[in-house]
């Protein structure tokens, strides 16, 4: 059924790679279509599945590890003065 | 971006939309400042510009619009204009040679074969934002802005002045980097046989 019809193939008849596919997938750019292609496609494609999995961890520990502190709160008072100061000269 | 048309706010409702819209994306700012310039007292200073910059240039923004990437926009030129020409040499990364290699056959070739998510589960420490550090700065941004941040590639086009294709390009060229710190690591931890 798959192999009938594409909905990442582009205007122009253009392929993606599967990287291309999956890049779209990972980031939630894909449309339901595209979701429900992909997802019957890497039942089949092996390298996919790995990449998709190994994807998916990344960019969760990314957000895990590299987010989550707090702005100083000395910086907003510092803000919040200066605009004052700015607004009343 | 929303800067097109000019807006007229009365002081009270300027000081709404910088306290209600503008100051809750403050951490975020902050985490971008960091990430960019890695020294927290660089990204202190540099949030503080852009607030500054957006409360002196608040008439641009209509209220209720997509604030955070109006403030992510303003920080990015500030670290361009400001910061980086003062302390930092400019990117030397081909953004021509990256648009051929992703629009190329080669494209679905897996440069970092040797990765496996079971090396990541060991990571507890500092290895992957030690990885996101070590990258350059302009591949740096699209990670932290698509996956730390979650915007969608529309609006980062609009922050880095980029088309879309660009976003793309260098958001796979960003990820294969990242990859290949990470396999480093992997390597250095023990995972000999990291075959995927």
């Amino acid at each position: 059924m798959s192999k009938l019809y594409n909905p990442f193939i582009l205007s122009d008849g253009n392929k993606p790679s599967c990287m291309q596919m999956l890049q779209l997938i990972l980031d939630g750019e894909a449309s339901h279509e595209q979701e429900a292609y992909f997802k019957s496609h890497m039942d089949q494609c092996s390298p996919c599945f790995k990449s998709y999995s190994l994807d998916i961890k990344i960019k969760e520990l990314l957000k895990t590890r590299c987010c989550g502190e707090s702005a100083p709160t000395e910086l907003i008072e510092q803000i919040k003065m200066q605009i004052s100061q700015n607004a009343t000269s | 971006m929303e800067e097109t048309i000019k807006q007229h706010y009365p002081e009270k409702e300027k000081n709404e939309i910088f306290n209600n819209e503008f100051l809750p994306h403050i951490s975020s700012m902050y985490n971008f400042g960091y990430r960019l310039t890695l020294d927290r007292d660089d990204a202190k200073d540099l949030v503080q510009d852009t607030y500054l910059k957006a409360y002196r240039f608040i008439e641009s923004f209509q209220k209720g619009t997509n604030a955070k990437a109006w403030l992510f926009r303003i920080l990015k030129n500030s670290f361009i204009n400001d910061y980086r020409k003062k302390t930092k040499e400019p990117s030397k990364v081909d953004y021509q040679e990256v648009e051929a290699y992703y629009n190329s056959e080669d494209v679905d070739r897996q440069i970092t074969p040797d990765l496996r998510v079971e090396s990541l589960k060991d990571m507890i420490g500092d290895e992957i934002s030690n990885a996101l550090n070590s990258l350059d700065v302009d591949f740096r941004t699209v990670i932290i802005l698509c996956d730390l941040e979650g915007f969608k590639y529309e609006e980062m086009a609009k922050i880095l002045d980029i088309p879309i294709g660009t976003v793309r390009s260098r958001l796979h060229r960003a990820r294969n980097l990242l990859k290949e710190k990470l396999s480093e690591y992997a390597k250095s931890m023990g995972y000999k046989n990291t075959e995927l």
